[in-house]
């Protein structure tokens, strides 16, 4: 086998001195969530490690994770893509095509068998044999399977590739699923969202790409540092919720003076996800903060769980809403255990609507 | 004859097959095949859902084009529901509308289709002070000066200026030569580099477009803010039917909307303008000028015979498309309408507009089945209007191969999962070329009284262009080159339509109105049993629509015809060939085993397949209304 490079060989390739290599490790550092007491581990990683190979593929998707992908603050789209992995297949910025495009993909997955990172966007159509996601003449099945058996790890971008996303959401037509059970039993790293945040997903694999080994991630194989918070635990709105004060409709009052949008269905407090402390563009906004409901985009079965702006269904045992906002602001030592309760209620509640909708 | 496949088609949204047969020893494509080669279904996925959360379903049509589906989706509900939506929302869902533009464009030229025409392999050739020169004298030649008229200039100074330094490109052809020295070509792997188009252009025209692509790559992201403050996100920002969630208070000390966040508004209005100004027109035309002179003006297709358009940019106030709520009347760019027979001069083309009955009339617009993989009941007839669609899914394998295996697809058959949507009976190229052909065949024929800035600016840029390449506009219009320049005058006119707006948005405000939202037919009891409605939107791919049928309270169906439909649809028996094959039919083919040009004239027009592909009923079951496809930017 060939040798291949490391982050540290590509600096020197490039001419960079060892200043600016350190200096991209300190980004890289912050970028993953990670104590400056890591540092030395980053420095060790970037400079032994090989420059990683990445193979992108797409299945019943709409190319938003890529875009997203593209969007990254830090690092830039254009150091991750040429100077800190080996794109060698993706459908949106590959240049070649066609024949050729699709002989690259199989010698690529030939020459670093066991070695590159298998990132996939989109669902699975499992329905008719697959015959509703064809591409380069053959089923995404085929293409998911071929691609995973090789592969050092597998990254499932987005909520379609994770869970099925909108296309499995009722009646789901084409069979649709997360490629979970399409891998071979490897395990893979789910990053949800519709689309994840830009720098959470160059964060995911950059870890893959310099640490050689997936990032601690949760039962459900999210990644801890991106996934390990609701948004309603880090929401700067969060302390309007405790206080009881609440935008009732858009645009009013409330809405106007960034009240908490409990009640115009923020599903904040069931969602796990970065928004509240990475936020979008780098700490520029989310949508809460920028007057719009969380739809609980990273949730796994969310596209089902409608209608949006509807609140969710009353709290029951624990009461209205307003009461449980007042209560919590002043035991607020109870507040976090309290929360967390009331959002276990809600989402059985909520459960056993979505259930009964379909029994109708 | 060589028949030639090309699939996957990349640098593109979604999947993509094309089969052509070329005759080599002319270079000349007898018969071309489009095929959409997915669909997802997701107009099924809307049926019985709250029509206030229409958008955020149908927006995921497309990541690309992100906030085109958004936005027609929630037109259609406030036409259905008779909403007239606050001016403040009019003109925040105008400035996402156009900064989703400039920077789709912008990406489709650098990171989509510039491989197409620049290589970084020609480009090591290139000599960096050359290329310094280049660039000053491109700068020099092809900045077009046109703006909106603007109440206030809020930059001091270009802050995003294209550098003209040896260093600089020097150190841009030195990472080219490391990663090509490395062997690890990544996105640069497997591509037919060794293309004979790739010697048009001079070393450093490649040099300079290379620079430029990189540096786009990190810029794109910072124009798109207005969707992040406004929307919260992108892709895929929020919406919310009758305004926008943004709540504007220029006094509470929490408003999602304030001074600070407007002025990251204004930023990214001025970047925009500034990256389409000195980078993006002027490196277009220097690419174009050399093909124009080269007599390459081929690939024209469809866009000599028929395009169509349903115009933007609603000034004002306006409470519906189809309902005679005045959207229509109240248009910035009144390109609603089809031209046919542009190519034979604009003296004997004809122009027919589009008006909100023509949308309700069964007769207009329509769709037929008879290549797609679908059917039709006998008694249902041939084609129908979007109303009355039926979606029975009749998949029928390739010509070729097996159902999951496939070799060649069926000419004479069923061979994509597109309809194919028709005007009249005819079929219709769409996008930013038709945008721009109907607006200069109405005012040459004197059907655009009273010509608002917008239109006047393109006639302009038709002007100057039509100047600079040394060809008449009926000439180099309808091409290849014709539409990936219109997509760029398209760029530079939406960059001037968000300052527009902009401005608008800050005066109204000065007035003291922040009102965001019309909260009156919020609750679905204000509704009325039965309704249905149009959402219009001119998107970066050419003009879309949104069908909406709405009962008791649920969406009872939804239907897109999406811009990708138009164009990239599989033929008709009696109409002929959609706009991907007409175009592919007629590309000169250089060399069929490195056919370039057929990815590169089917990318001139932006593919977005993901949006295309049609909604299907599992059981077969006639579904009331709509049946087509979504998509579209």
């Amino acid at each position: 086998m060939e040798k291949r490079e490391s982050l540290w060989e590509a600096y020197l390739r490039r001419g960079f001195s060892r200043r600016s290599f350190l200096k991209g490790c300190v980004a890289l550092t912050s970028l993953m969530g990670l104590s400056t007491d890591m540092f030395s581990k980053v420095v060790e990683a970037a400079e032994t490690k090989p420059l990683p190979v990445v193979v992108w593929i797409h299945g019943h998707e709409c190319t938003g994770c890529d875009e997203s992908f593209i969007r990254s603050g830090a690092p830039l789209a254009s150091d991750v893509v040429l100077s800190s992995i080996a794109l060698e297949y993706d459908h949106l910025l590959s240049a070649a095509c066609g024949a050729p495009f699709e002989a690259h993909l199989d010698e690529t997955i030939a020459k670093y068998n066991g070695q590159y990172i298998l990132c996939v966007e989109g669902a699975v159509a499992t329905k008719d044999s697959g015959v509703y996601c064809m591409s380069g003449g053959h089923t995404f099945t085929h293409l998911l399977a071929k691609a995973a058996k090789g592969a050092a790890a597998i990254i499932a971008y987005g909520s379609c590739a994770a869970y099925g996303g909108i296309q499995a959401a009722k009646p789901n037509p084409t069979g649709s699923a997360g490629i979970e059970h399409f891998v071979g039993g490897k395990p893979v790293v789910k990053v949800p969202g519709c689309p994840p945040i830009p720098e959470v997903m160059t964060g995911v694999v950059m870890h893959v790409a310099l640490f050689g080994s997936l990032p601690p991630c949760d039962a459900d194989g999210r990644p801890k540092q991106f996934f390990g918070n609701r948004i309603h635990d880090t929401c700067y709105r969060r302390p309007f919720f405790d206080a009881g004060m609440f935008a009732e409709t858009f645009d009013d009052a409330g809405a106007k003076a960034g009240w908490c949008l409990y009640k115009l269905g923020c599903r904040g407090p069931e969602t796990y996800n970065s928004c509240g402390n990475l936020r979008w563009w780098q700490g520029m906004s989310y949508p809460i903060q920028s007057g719009a409901p969380c739809i609980g985009c990273s949730n796994a079965k969310f596209w089902d769980e409608d209608p949006f702006t509807s609140r969710l269904p009353q709290y029951g045992k624990l009461g209205d809403v307003d009461k449980i906002g007042a209560a919590l602001g002043v035991l607020t030592a109870a507040g976090v255990a309290g929360h967390a309760v009331a959002s276990i209620v809600q989402r059985n509640q909520r459960e056993n609507l979505i259930d009964e909708d379909h029994h109708e | 004859m060589q028949h030639v496949v090309v699939d996957p088609i990349t640098r593109i949204e979604g999947h993509l097959r094309v089969e052509v047969t070329v005759d080599e020893t002319t270079g000349t494509v007898t018969d071309a095949i489009s095929s959409g080669t997915a669909w997802r279904g997701l107009e099924l996925v809307m049926k019985d859902r709250d029509p206030r959360d229409a958008w955020a379903y149908i927006q995921r049509i497309c990541g690309v084009c992100t906030t085109a589906h958004a936005l027609a989706s929630v037109r259609s509900v406030e036409d259905a529901l008779g909403i007239a939506i606050p001016l403040n929302a009019n003109y925040i869902r105008n400035i996402m509308a156009a900064t989703l533009t400039v920077q789709d464009h912008l990406i489709h030229f650098y990171h989509l289709h510039a491989l197409d025409w620049v290589s970084p392999v020609e480009a090591l050739n290139a000599d960096p002070a050359k290329t310094a020169e280049l660039q000053v004298a491109v700068l020099n030649a092809y900045r077009l000066d046109l703006k909106v008229p603007e109440e206030v200039n809020t930059e001091a100074y270009p802050h995003d200026f294209p550098a003209a330094t040896p260093q600089y490109f020097a150190s841009i052809k030195a990472k080219v030569q490391a990663i090509v020295a490395s062997g690890q070509l990544g996105i640069f792997s497997a591509h037919w580099w060794d293309h004979p188009d790739y010697k048009l252009l001079p070393p450093e025209v490649h040099l300079m477009a290379v620079a430029h692509y990189l540096e786009m790559l990190d810029k794109q992201r910072e124009i798109i803010t207005p969707h992040v403050v406004f929307g919260g996100k992108n892709p895929h920002p929020h919406y919310v039917v009758g305004g926008v969630p943004c709540a504007i208070s220029l006094t509470d000390g929490n408003a999602p909307i304030n001074t600070a966040r407007l002025a990251i508004v204004d930023r990214a209005v001025n970047m925009a303008r500034d990256l389409v100004n000195n980078y993006y027109l002027p490196d277009l035309v220097a690419i174009g000028v050399i093909y124009a002179k080269a007599g390459r003006v081929d690939g024209g297709g469809l866009a000599r015979e028929r395009v169509m358009a349903f115009g933007d940019y609603p000034l004002n106030g306006y409470s519906g498309t189809s309902n005679g709520g005045g959207y229509f009347e109240n248009l910035l760019v009144r390109s609603n309408g089809v031209v046919e027979n542009f190519a034979q001069g604009v003296e004997k083309a004809v122009f027919t507009p589009i008006t909100a009955e023509d949308l309700k009339s069964p007769d207009i617009i329509s769709e037929g089945v008879e290549h797609a993989w679908y059917e039709y009941p006998e008694s249902a007839g041939k084609d129908l209007h979007p109303w009355k669609g039926i979606t029975k899914d009749k998949f029928t394998g390739p010509k070729t191969g097996t159902p999951t295996m496939w070799e060649t697809l069926n000419e004479g058959g069923k061979y994509s999962w597109l309809k194919t949507p028709k005007w009249k009976g005819k079929l219709c190229e769409v996008g930013p070329l038709a945008h721009y052909i109907v607006i200069y065949t109405k005012a040459a024929k004197g059907q655009l009284p009273d010509p608002t800035w917008a239109e006047q600016m393109m006639l302009k840029q038709i002007e100057v262009v039509s100047t600079v390449l040394g060809v008449p506009a009926h000439v180099w219009m309808p091409t290849m080159l014709g539409r990936t320049a219109c997509r760029c005058l398209d760029a530079q006119l939406a960059a001037e339509v968000n300052k527009f707006f902009f401005d608008k948005l800050i005066a109204n405000l000065k007035t003291g109105d922040t009102t965001t939202m019309n909260n009156e037919k919020w609750t679905p009891d204000t509704w009325a049993p039965e309704c249905m409605g149009v959402g219009l939107y001119e998107a970066p791919r050419g003009g879309l629509s949104h069908w909406v049928c709405i009962k008791d309270g649920k969406i009872d169906n939804y239907q897109c015809i999406v811009p990708t439909t138009w164009n990239a649809c599989p033929r008709d028996d009696k109409a002929g060939h959609g706009a991907y094959e007409l175009a592919m039919m007629t590309t000169h083919v250089a060399d069929p085993t490195k056919p370039l040009e057929i990815p590169k004239v089917i990318r001139s027009f932006d593919p977005c397949l993901a949006c295309a592909t049609h909604m299907y009923n599992a059981k077969g079951e006639e579904i009331h209304i709509i049946s087509t496809d979504p998509y579209g930017r």
